[in-house]
């Protein structure tokens, strides 16, 4: 990470209403995902309503914090400015094991172990003391 | 789908050169895009009852301006029912024809003029593009924190697409190296000197896989055409660029919410375009696909169904898509080698099929083209957009 204080600061999510409960659960160290109490299936990233059947009858449940990478790319140059700072840096799309899709960082991993369909796990990352993102590394 | 095949056409085009105009104002391509095209549709510009400007990114105060008639006062069209903004990034060539033809289809409107122009080159920094396109058509809660940005969006395609289809590095390369040979013949394309595989594979790494000259840049461009109906098309000239067909799929919004990085939404578009055209893959003579990057001119050329799957990239090492080849493959040089001029990536691509339908093409004319297929795409590739144009009506 860097300290270079010129570069602008790193964005924070712009958090939709229905996904706070995301957020909060993510600054505490879990990954939760909405679930339809409807039509029992998982959903990420949470909707206002349902995108299967619409309900608004939504909960939220713990997830298993696993997941493959669907795909991948480490970040060597041209980064946008708030991220200048961190190259190399590993941009990936998980297919998490509850069926759903997200974007996130891998970290803590060798570049060379990285291919589409590893498994890997999430771990938690602070932005500051509003935000944590979760990020995934290899599993061991 | 009703079959409107041909009720409209396109009948005029205007395109300033793509390039670095520091010392002109983007009204000045809108314009000067706009009076070639009337003038080439051969009509009085007094006939022009409608007007479709698209969204142009560098400048909001800009862009304001184009959806509040400004065109149509310096340009000084006083029979205009309607200026009406159509724009969906990337995609806005195919969905503003979609709209043009509609209407006109409908009798709503007789000569319609649209019109594209964008200032990425000298209206923002270098360093200014990156930072817009890592949010403009970007989740901003759940891609934008983790450093997201067009580089990486086509970088991830790119890698899961190699990983499913063996496709190599050389033959990404090899499309890069395609759209320049075309280039080398557009007098309006900004990239025309030659390249190779291994120039191409020696340039800087961006995100891997993708490397700086399989990215596109941005410039300032304009593009203009004139939409009628296809009775009034052929009066005018013996060669109307017939709208005969056209598909679409909407997959996503935020990118890692598509289902298929390596397929997206052309397969169904294509074959609601073919299928509404009345022809198929094979009778195309001229293929305009959306090319931002190598990967998206892969996949699309692939799932609309000009070869089979994992086979596009030795495709395009053979020479075949290439000027000779047997199926001419963005022949303006693409955003690749043209520039990329914001939602006038697909303008330019459409004009260039209409270009080449109507026998202007000059050095790049594909002999005998009666068909034409032109892909656009907005955003981070979330609506595969196909439009099928020709100078006759199967």
């Amino acid at each position: 990470m860097t300290t270079d204080d010129v570069r602008p600061a790193k964005p924070v999510p712009v958090v939709a209403a229905w996904a706070r409960p995301f957020w909060d659960a993510a600054r505490e160290g879990r990954l939760i995902l909405q679930h339809c109490e409807d039509c029992d299936r998982v959903i990420h990233y949470p909707r206002m309503a349902c995108p299967f059947c619409s309900s608004k009858n939504l909960d939220w449940k713990n997830a298993s914090g696993r997941g493959t990478i669907y795909s991948f790319t480490v970040v060597e140059s041209n980064a946008p400015s708030a991220f200048a700072g961190d190259v190399p840096y590993v941009v990936a799309v998980i297919r998490l094991d509850e069926g759903v899709q997200m974007l996130t960082n891998i970290v803590q991993s060798d570049r060379d172990e990285l291919v589409c369909d590893l498994p890997v796990e999430v771990v938690f990352e602070q932005l500051n003391d509003e935000f944590t993102l979760p990020k995934f590394r290899p599993v061991r | 789908m009703a079959n409107n095949r041909g009720g409209s056409a396109i009948i005029g085009i205007g395109e300033v050169p793509t390039g670095r105009h520091p010392d002109q104002g983007a009204i000045s391509f809108a314009l000067e895009s706009a009076l070639m095209a009337i003038g080439d549709a051969g009509i009085d510009k007094g006939e022009i009852d409608f007007v479709i400007p698209t969204g142009s990114l560098f400048s909001s105060q800009f862009s304001n301006e184009l959806a509040t008639c400004r065109l149509v006062e310096e340009l000084g069209l006083k029979n205009v029912t309607s200026n009406c903004e159509v724009f969906s990034g990337g995609s806005s060539s195919t969905n503003a024809l979609r709209v043009a033809s509609a209407l006109i289809e409908s009798g709503r409107a007789k000569s319609i003029l649209f019109v594209h122009t964008d200032k990425l080159g000298t209206g923002v920094s270098a360093q200014g593009g990156i930072d817009l396109f890592s949010t403009a058509g970007i989740s901003m809660e759940w891609e934008v924190p983790y450093g997201q940005h067009y580089s990486t969006v086509a970088a991830l395609a790119t890698e899961r697409y190699k990983f499913e289809t063996g496709t190599t590095d050389e033959q990404l390369s090899a499309v890069c190296v395609s759209n320049r040979k075309w280039a080398e013949l557009n007098p309006n394309a900004f990239f025309r000197k030659p390249l190779t595989i291994e120039e191409v594979m020696a340039s800087k790494m961006l995100s891997t896989p993708l490397r700086s000259k399989q990215s596109n840049m941005l410039f300032d461009g304009g593009a203009a055409y004139v939409v009628t109906s296809g009775e009034r098309a052929r009066d005018l000239t013996e060669k109307p660029a017939y709208v005969l067909g056209e598909g679409g799929l909407v997959t996503h919004f935020a990118y890692h919410q598509e289902p298929d990085l390596t397929r997206f939404g052309w397969a169904q578009a294509g074959r609601q375009a073919f299928e509404s055209a009345g022809i198929t893959p094979d009778d195309i003579d001229v293929a305009e696909i959306y090319d931002s990057y190598p990967i998206y001119q892969l996949i699309a050329f692939e799932e609309i169904g000009l070869c089979g799957r994992g086979e596009a990239g030795a495709l395009h090492m053979s020479g075949a898509t290439a000027p000779g080849g047997t199926i001419p493959t963005t022949t303006d040089g693409g955003m690749l080698s043209k520039g990329h001029i914001g939602a006038g990536g697909s303008v330019s691509l459409l004009v260039e099929a209409v270009r080449q339908l109507m026998g202007k093409a000059g050095p790049r004319q594909v002999p005998e083209c009666r068909f034409a297929v032109e892909t656009a795409v907005g955003g981070t590739y979330m609506d595969a957009q196909v439009t099928i144009l020709g100078t006759e009506i199967p």
